[in-house]
């Protein structure tokens, strides 16, 4: 258990986050039966990261500090891998999780940064979080307080037309602050990535609007962690980091299934999930 | 108060000069635009702060939810386009991205209505009321003159959360001086009357002067109110003269649904006021190309359509009038 937010955990201890995480989430959608856990699944290692070992300046007593780095979750639907996030670093009680979508609960079915303390964009409608996350980065250049933003983006959410948009203006402002995640699980509602709408080459279509860009394996904290530092280097250009990973991640009879996209579990599969979880948490 | 004068600079002139003033006042906001700066002058702001200035392309959806980010950050951002592309094609942007966080982003809307004109339908805003009306934290104004542009401008950035600004591709006439005020939720008498009230805003401000003029000719007492706060909508003094002349007339250049008009006649018929009611704006159809005298003549939006809808509505009144006095017989 992490005693100040700014302690960085290690490696280690950030695998063992992003498994806490998962079981959060696990509960949360659980008990509001409703919400979407194999796209927060696929995000657990990459958001684990950034808040617990990358971001500068978050403070859960002051969640507007002006030179805190920013987050941006794109993929909006997978908010319960934020709010279980923010939960964890103390933004608001842990206890508020088991009100996920529930009528007067802060936190709504799809990110509202008005209700959440803690969140930096209200988000759901896909290829507009990224957008957001651009015109941050635009501010933050103009401000120059050493602020970095990130955001991560579905796969999917790339078939959106404002992705690229956002992709031709962060290149022409040149904003080395920016960095996207694209969460490559291959599964959207309907189908696989490549069935839906094929995107080829990610990285070569983002190389080609002038971006840097990194594939990873979005699992692997030690990949995660050297194409941030790569990331934060790297000047003149946003980078856009492809992450490879699996929808579900972390429970063996979600993964890669494409029905647990928004699917709530049973209490059958809930407790087969919470025993598969809890045996993947290791001592320190 | 109704001598008009011919103006030669449009709204969208005066509100991009009075932006550029407004630059140095407060530091802080910044302006965006999508490749039609040389129409919506917003160039003026490039020439003068480089720096507070991004040209995203022509990318109306990823700017507006760039500008959101921006504002999210505590900086203001003007973003400058024409009426249909902000309000139609950035529509959800503005929704959840602007006006459900309530962010500072104003947009500087010109082209509206259907000022465009001779750029056809695909130009002419005639449903942009409608739109940024109804959607919740959203402000309306309207200016219809350089004054009012300038002074509708300082309002818009001293107003808390999303504001969108109706201006108009041409200029048609000064009406207001720098003296006149502006607020949120206000209005202008423009004349005082007591047979018929018009209440109007924007360009269409000018036909329902020019018919009133025409009316007082066969001594008809006519109140005209420029109802620039379009949202909020001065509702206090829009009863007032109704309750005095029993008798209301809404011109709009815009879709005759969900416009001012049906915000009125809903608060008329919530606050129980029997009064004779008539609106004009387009009738459920789309306009098209045409200069701008022939648009509004043959779509119900002039003067003469005006006109003639107030004497119908004093006809038929002399024929209640008729009426009781034959059954008190």
């Amino acid at each position: 258990m992490l005693k100040k937010t700014q302690d960085i955990a290690s490696v280690d201890e950030l695998y063992n986050i992003a498994n806490e995480l998962r079981i959060d989430i696990l509960d949360m959608v659980y008990k509001s039966q409703s919400g979407h856990i194999g796209g927060s699944y696929s995000s657990a290692e990459i958001v684990s990261t950034l808040y617990f070992s990358e971001m500068k300046n978050l403070d859960p007593l002051n969640p507007r500090k002006e030179n805190r780095d920013r987050f941006v979750l794109s993929k909006g639907h997978a908010c319960p891998v934020w709010y279980a996030s923010l939960a964890k670093l103390g933004y608001f009680e842990k206890e508020k999780l088991n009100y996920l979508r529930r009528l007067n609960s802060p936190l709504q079915g799809h990110p509202d940064m008005k209700s959440t303390p803690g969140l930096d964009m209200t988000t759901g409608s896909l290829g507009h979080g990224c957008a957001s996350a651009t015109g941050m980065a635009l501010e933050g250049k103009m401000t120059d307080d050493g602020r970095r933003v990130y955001s991560i983006l579905g796969d999917g959410e790339i078939n959106e037309g404002a992705v690229w948009e956002t992709a031709l203006v962060a290149a022409k402002y040149k904003l080395d602050n920016l960095v996207f995640f694209i969460d490559k699980n291959n599964l959207q509602m309907d189908g696989t990535s490549d069935e839906i709408m094929p995107l080829l080459s990610i990285e070569d279509k983002f190389s080609s609007f002038g971006w840097h860009t990194l594939t990873i394996d979005g699992h692997d904290i030690n990949e995660i962690q050297a194409s941030l530092k790569t990331a934060r280097e790297y000047k003149g250009k946003p980078t856009c980091i492809v992450a490879n990973t699996t929808k579900g991640k972390g429970v063996s009879f979600m993964e890669d299934v494409r029905n647990w996209h928004g699917k709530a579990p049973d209490t059958k599969e809930y407790e087969a999930a919470r025993a598969e979880l809890t045996a993947n948490t290791f001592n320190l | 108060m109704t001598k008009l004068v011919k103006s030669n600079k449009a709204t969208r002139v005066a509100f991009a000069e009075r932006m550029v003033e407004y630059g140095e006042i407060n530091q802080e906001f910044v302006v965006f635009e999508a490749d039609i700066g040389y129409s919506t002058n917003s160039y003026l702001f490039n020439e003068k702060y480089p720096q507070r200035y991004f040209q995203m392309g022509i990318a109306e959806f990823g700017m507006m939810a760039a500008a959101a980010g921006m504002a999210s950050n505590g900086r203001p951002a003007v973003v400058a386009g024409y009426g249909v592309f902000l309000t139609m094609r950035a529509l959800e942007s503005v929704r959840s991205f602007i006006c459900y966080p309530n962010l500072n982003v104003k947009l500087m809307s010109s082209h509206s209505g259907v000022t465009a004109a001779i750029d056809g339908v695909t130009h002419q805003a005639s449903e942009d009321i409608a739109l940024m009306s109804t959607l919740p934290n959203m402000h309306v104004f309207a200016p219809c003159d350089s004054a009012s542009s300038r002074a509708l401008f300082d309002v818009t950035m001293g107003t808390q959360g999303p504001v969108y600004c109706r201006l108009l591709r041409d200029a048609y006439f000064e009406l207001y001086d720098e003296h006149t005020t502006f607020k949120c939720g206000g209005s202008n008498t423009l004349k005082m009357g007591t047979d018929i009230t018009i209440i109007s805003y924007s360009d269409i401000l000018f036909q329902a002067l020019e018919a009133a003029d025409e009316l007082e000719k066969s001594g008809i007492s006519v109140e005209v109110i420029d109802a620039y706060s379009v949202k909020p909508l001065d509702w206090e003094s829009i009863k007032a003269s109704i309750l005095k002349t029993g008798r209301v007339i809404v011109a709009e250049g815009h879709q005759q649904r969900n416009g001012m008009a049906y915000e009125i006649a809903t608060r008329m018929a919530k606050d129980s006021i029997h009064a004779q009611f008539d609106n004009l704006g387009l009738d459920d159809t789309f306009a098209e190309s045409g200069a701008y005298p022939e648009l509004i003549e043959k779509y119900g939006m002039s003067a003469s359509h005006i006109v003639k809808s107030a004497n119908k509505m004093l006809a038929l009144n002399k024929g209640h009038l008729l009426l009781e006095k034959e059954v008190m017989a």
